[in-house]
């Protein structure tokens, strides 16, 4: 099965986010960089020239997936000319057990892994340990966090949340083999311990994991864009290759990748290009001195295809950059752990209940405050409030939502339809707000707005409706 | 049924209530006859040499250049020693390489090792889109030389330098090359991941410098 949720406790996740002060500092200190390093390089390249680039990258994933089945048997057939393997994998239990069966006989003890999400989504960390493979993160968040048993909590910062003691009382538990006494104060000195550590397990694997960030259906090539170089690393010096990727990461050709390689980088880091954009087509070739013997693709459905052809199809052009994550104030208030399940932030809330289940994970869409900040920054377009508002409606219509919220979204319909109804209404409430809050002009506490009051004061109303000031020809 | 055969069939399925699958076949065809995006102004400077060394100095890249491969031996040994690394340089087979008088310098040809101080690539192209190099794997250029030389040197002809990456792409047909991996590198590995401060030399090369011919 798929990784274990805990997306159903999402409001006591987050009351212990904000509880979480190791978390708040971390999220504090993050906070401005992503989104003033995507700014400067929109900015740098020329502000037409990126959005023109958006609509580029949006159309052609649109195009991609509404041809994917022809897509897709290109790619597999450009796979297989490569002399690689491709291998279906319906559900998340599926792709555990091909990726076991090819540990198996390639008699893997150890598995090297670049930073793959489709893996986490699919727990096959848990698996292989359970089945006896020590699975090895080497992407330097993945490390740590796989130290501290822990999931990521952002899709490309997957150690966001971790501080540098933290870090550094991490090491010194799990490096028992170095000197206790050493000196680990400089973040250098961190870096390259992690570095030498991570050098000999590279060696040492039999089998190395990657995912994808595009598959390429003219070439058979996948393609991993990475900045530390462990992804390489782990795909080029072990035995056998396996590739872990979703169905909907096809893009044509490799002129086609170029539009999505413009905007990744800018909106994930910031930079212009990642270091490293590896394109990979099959095992070695015969006169090849190095890299793997078997490469082999792992394709995920997992709910996928189930989403083409609904209201949620968008949602696939998705890139995975993070920067809806990076931009959301949910997200930088509470992290990404609260959000129970593989994939956090906006893009998590509207593919956790795709993926899982509205059931499961359909607190998430309603952790928004619909400001838009994640759809003006997606480099796909992707009407990200839209789906959330979709998956709401979807939740109310199956009877998950609490009944207080039920009867008070329904008086409130009753009122909002009937708008002479609804001015009377607000208009009384304003006068009698205006006239109570007259003498501090604020309030601290107000019945049924706790939750509102409790962190801010409600300053009180000042004169008149809105609607009532326009009749009375009042004008800014 | 199989995997394959269950996905394929639903998303077959699916996509048939919208055009059917000849429409389907066509507009693939139509695509691929003329794919790509937008080409931005960065894709398109007349002076791609210069601009390529300026946006590979950007991403943290060294670059010198040299006026023909005979002058690289010299060169080479000259960065080596301004770094303080040990005369001594690992690269593959590449013709250019078998064919220089490295003087001094000690040379081995192979994959690389777990621990290699210094390696030399020829890279296949350059960008000068985002000053990336790129580089074709196989006995000429093994692909771990990229990832595990302390410091890797990448030799490029300066006429290998296109302006974007549709250009480097058609030139890379046009060779007939179809390496096991095309691999694009962009200045030296770094890592945000400890406190979110970024450091050069994650896992791959703490640096990058490249020699362009010409």
């Amino acid at each position: 099965m798929t990784v274990q949720s805990t997306t159903p406790q999402f409001k006591q996740n987050t009351k212990d986010a904000l509880k979480n002060a190791n978390l708040q500092t971390a999220l504090r200190d993050t906070r401005n960089g992503f989104v003033g390093k995507r700014a400067a390089a929109r900015e740098k390249m020329g502000v037409d020239e990126f959005e023109g680039l958006r609509d580029a990258a949006r159309d052609l994933k649109n195009h991609t997936l509404a041809n994917l089945d022809v897509y897709l048997e290109m790619y597999e057939e450009q796979v297989r000319a490569s002399g690689g393997h491709v291998h279906w994998a319906k559900t998340a239990e599926d792709a555990q057990r091909i990726v076991l069966d090819i540990c198996r006989k390639a008699d893997a003890k150890t598995v090297n892994k670049g930073k793959t999400m489709i893996s986490e989504e699919c727990g096959i960390n848990d698996f292989l340990a359970e089945n006896g493979i020590k699975p090895v993160e080497t992407d330097l968040g993945e490390y740590i966090i796989q130290l501290r048993g822990e999931h990521p909590s952002h899709i490309i910062a997957p150690a966001v949340h971790v501080t540098v003691p933290e870090v550094r009382d991490e090491f010194r538990k799990a490096h028992t083999h170095l000197d206790a006494d050493r000196n680990l104060d400089g973040l250098d000195t961190l870096l390259k311990e992690a570095r030498g550590v991570l050098r000999e397990k590279y060696f040492e694997a039999e089998v190395g994991i990657t995912g994808a960030n595009m598959l390429i259906a003219e070439t058979g090539q996948s393609i991993i864009v990475t900045n530390e170089g462990n992804g390489d690393l782990s795909q080029s010096l072990p035995r056998v290759h396996i590739v872990m990727a979703s169905l909907e990461k096809i893009v044509p050709t490799l002129e086609d990748s170029a539009t999505i390689l413009r905007v990744l980088a800018r909106s994930a880091t910031g930079q212009d290009m990642s270091v490293y954009t590896t394109f990979s087509s099959g095992p070695r070739r015969a006169t090849d001195p190095d890299g793997p013997e078997e490469y082999h693709v792992v394709l995920l459905d997992n709910g996928r295809t189930d989403m083409i052809g609904t209201e949620f199809q968008d949602m696939l052009r998705c890139i995975r950059c993070g920067a809806c994550i990076n931009h959301c104030p949910v997200y930088q208030t509470v992290g990404g752990h609260a959000y129970g399940w593989v994939y956090p932030g906006p893009m998590g809330s509207v593919l956790t209940p795709s993926l899982i289940g509205v059931e499961e994970g359909g607190q998430l869409p309603n952790a928004s405050t619909f400001c838009g900040r994640c759809e003006s920054v997606c480099p796909m377009r992707i009407p990200l409030p839209k789906m959330m508002r979709h998956w709401r409606e979807r939740e109310f219509e199956k009877n998950l939502t609490p009944s207080a919220m039920r009867y008070g979204l329904k008086a409130w319909a009753f009122v909002a339809k009937r708008p002479w109804l609804y001015r009377v209404k607000t208009r009384a409430a304003i006068m009698a707000l205006g006239l109570l809050g007259r003498r501090k002009g604020r309030f601290a506490a107000l019945p049924l707005a706790s939750g509102w009051t409790g962190g801010r004061d409600m300053p009180a109303p000042e004169g008149d409706t809105f609607m009532a000031q326009w009749k009375a020809g009042k004008r800014p | 049924m199989s995997g394959r055969d269950e996905i394929m069939q639903k998303l077959t399925r699916t996509l048939d209530q919208g055009d059917g699958r000849a429409a389907r076949q066509a507009a693939v065809r139509a695509h691929m006859a003329k794919p790509g995006g937008p080409v931005p102004s960065i894709a398109r400077e007349e002076d791609a040499v210069g601009a390529f060394i300026e946006r590979a100095i950007k991403a943290d890249a060294t670059v010198s250049r040299i006026a023909s491969a005979d002058d690289l031996p010299k060169a080479l040994a000259e960065e080596l020693r301004n770094r303080n690394l040990p005369a001594a340089i690992r690269h593959g087979a590449d013709p250019m390489f078998a064919g220089l008088d490295w003087g001094g310098l000690e040379t081995s040809v192979g994959i690389g090792r777990i621990e290699e101080p210094a390696t030399l690539s020829r890279a296949e192209f350059g960008v000068a889109e985002t000053g990336t190099c790129v580089l074709a794997s196989g006995a000429d250029n093994p692909v771990t030389l990229t990832f595990l030389g302390e410091t890797h040197f990448v030799v490029l002809d300066a006429g290998d330098i296109h302006k974007g990456y549709e250009d480097m792409w058609a030139a890379l047909r046009a060779r007939g090359l179809t390496p096991r991996t095309v691999n694009m590198v962009t200045g030296p590995s770094r890592s945000a991941d400890i406190g979110q401060q970024l450091q050069l030399g994650a896992h791959g090369p703490v640096a990058l410098h490249v020699f362009v011919i010409g």
